[in-house]
């Protein structure tokens, strides 16, 4: 196994499987349904509202996909194959999650501008809201990453995965919020984008580190 | 510079041995010193000149706060130790932490949300601190429900590290969310290095809760892990031995 080999290979498997993105981007639009048939569906409460509902429900979708992440690779002896591939674990981690991202949180980012024009997003702040989810979502797959190691070995591991992963979410998505909310008022929103970027390089290094160790000692 | 000391430290038997003694004066010092802080702070201190006898309660606020974060690094660092160096304590410490830091996390919750009702007008507000808090009580609770849900002890234990490693970029969040945004809560009361911002009549009782409810903590976390020692060493020699010679 290369890292060239394992690349191909998991391409296929995300390509074979293409009903899995298709069920996260339903799942999305879903819960982005809910609110204003739930709360309130007049374009004073959404247009306030709609940064913070394709975020909780981008962070949602995210979270029960990669939930999942290395279930079947822990079930059909993959994570074993990794182990004793001896390439690097936390790269192999890092590319299994790239690619992921580019399946399941691209086509979210994709549409995230019909979303926000179905729930009156304010035309000065879809940019802000689109930079939030480019560099934030990554951040969503890498500590999700984790979470999906650590409860991996469990057979009902999902709401374990979810009590961990989800306080991890919660300042990431306060501060990508607060991106949007800066931008409707006309205020500058460089400082909390600038602080979604750090949190993704902390977890750009802590991230594969932390999955590989879970999932070495998850084999064993 | 010799660093048997430190590698002493890693020894669940030598550790059992050498702090056998110490959670009882411990505790009884701490009980010390937390009667004294709380009579002193919430019967002699002189009432605030605003917020009248309200104030008082940052004599229990304030101690369980910077306990919560306190014991939330220790468990971080903890976390490190064990991932780096798979020493043999540092798991049984943080079992034994992360109980005791949830406690505080929620005991600074409740007591700055009755606070707040008399001061703010509102049990609540979603400002920075609070929620930096709130999330810091889920962490450790996380953390205490992987050390339940997994069965396997070697697995629990790296698990609840990386939880706890990873709970920690929250921590610097925690301290300056107060200075980053301008919230509703106010800025550190407590601080060491810095010349007390109330009189020394407010100032010391708080002094001495802070170190009592140190004290305890050092105290029921030795507990604790004695506890745990007993437990995973339970079929071993000098654990046998120790127990027989305490004639129980």
């Amino acid at each position: 196994m290369t890292y060239v080999s394992f690349l191909r290979a998991e391409c296929h498997l995300v390509w074979r499987r293409k009903q899995n993105m298709v069920n996260s981007v339903l799942f999305f639009l879903l819960v982005v349904v809910l609110f204003p048939l739930g709360i309130d569906a007049t374009p004073m409460f959404l247009s306030k509202a709609a940064s913070g509902i394709i975020w909780c429900a981008a962070a949602l979708a995210i979270l029960t996909s990669v939930e999942s992440l290395f279930k079947e690779d822990y079930h059909d002896g993959s994570l074993e194959q990794w182990l004793v591939s001896g390439l690097s674990v936390p790269i192999l981690v890092l590319i299994k999650m790239a690619l992921h991202w580019l399946f399941i949180a691209l086509p979210l980012l994709l549409l995230s501008p019909v979303l926000s024009e179905v729930l009156y997003l304010p035309d000065n702040s879809f940019w802000p809201l689109f930079m939030s989810l480019m560099l934030a979502t990554p951040s969503l797959f890498l500590l999700g990453g984790i979470g999906s190691a650590v409860t991996v070995s469990l057979r009902q591991g999902g709401v374990l995965m979810l009590l961990i992963v989800l306080p991890l979410y919660l300042p990431i998505i306060i501060f990508a919020t607060s991106v949007t909310k800066a931008a409707q008022v006309g205020l500058p929103y460089d400082a909390p984008l600038a602080i979604l970027g750090a949190i993704f390089f902390v977890s750009l290094v802590v991230s594969p580190l932390m999955t590989a160790i879970s999932i070495k000692a998850s084999v064993n | 510079m010799s660093w048997a000391w430190l590698h002493r430290l890693g020894s669940p038997k030598w550790f059992y041995g050498r702090f056998k003694a110490w959670p009882k004066p411990l505790f009884c010092l701490a009980c010390l010193c937390l009667m004294v802080a709380m009579v002193w702070g919430l019967a002699i201190a002189p009432p605030d000149y605003q917020q009248g006898n309200s104030f008082r309660i940052i004599y229990i606020h304030v101690p369980a706060a910077i306990l919560a974060q306190s014991c939330y690094f220790a468990m971080g660092m903890a976390g490190v130790v064990y991932l780096v160096w798979q020493i043999k304590m540092s798991p049984i410490f943080l079992q034994a932490v992360a109980p005791f830091g949830a406690l505080m996390a929620f005991i600074a919750l409740v007591t700055g949300s009755i606070w707040g009702k008399p001061t703010w007008g509102t049990w609540w507000v979603w400002d920075a601190r609070l929620t930096s808090v709130l999330v810091l009580l889920f962490l450790y609770m996380g953390v205490i429900a992987v050390q339940s849900a997994l069965e396997e002890r070697s697995l629990a234990d790296k698990t609840a590290a990386v939880v706890s490693v990873v709970g920690l970029l929250n921590l610097p969040i925690i301290k300056y969310s107060v200075e980053w945004w301008n919230t509703l809560h106010q800025g550190a009361t407590f601080s060491i290095t810095e010349p007390p911002s109330m009189p020394m009549a407010m100032w010391l009782p708080l002094l001495f809760a802070v170190i009592g409810l140190y004290l305890l903590s050092a105290a029921v976390i030795l507990w604790r892990m004695q506890t745990e020692i007993m437990r995973r060493e339970a079929r071993t020699q000098w654990l046998k031995q120790e127990v027989l010679s305490d004639g129980v």
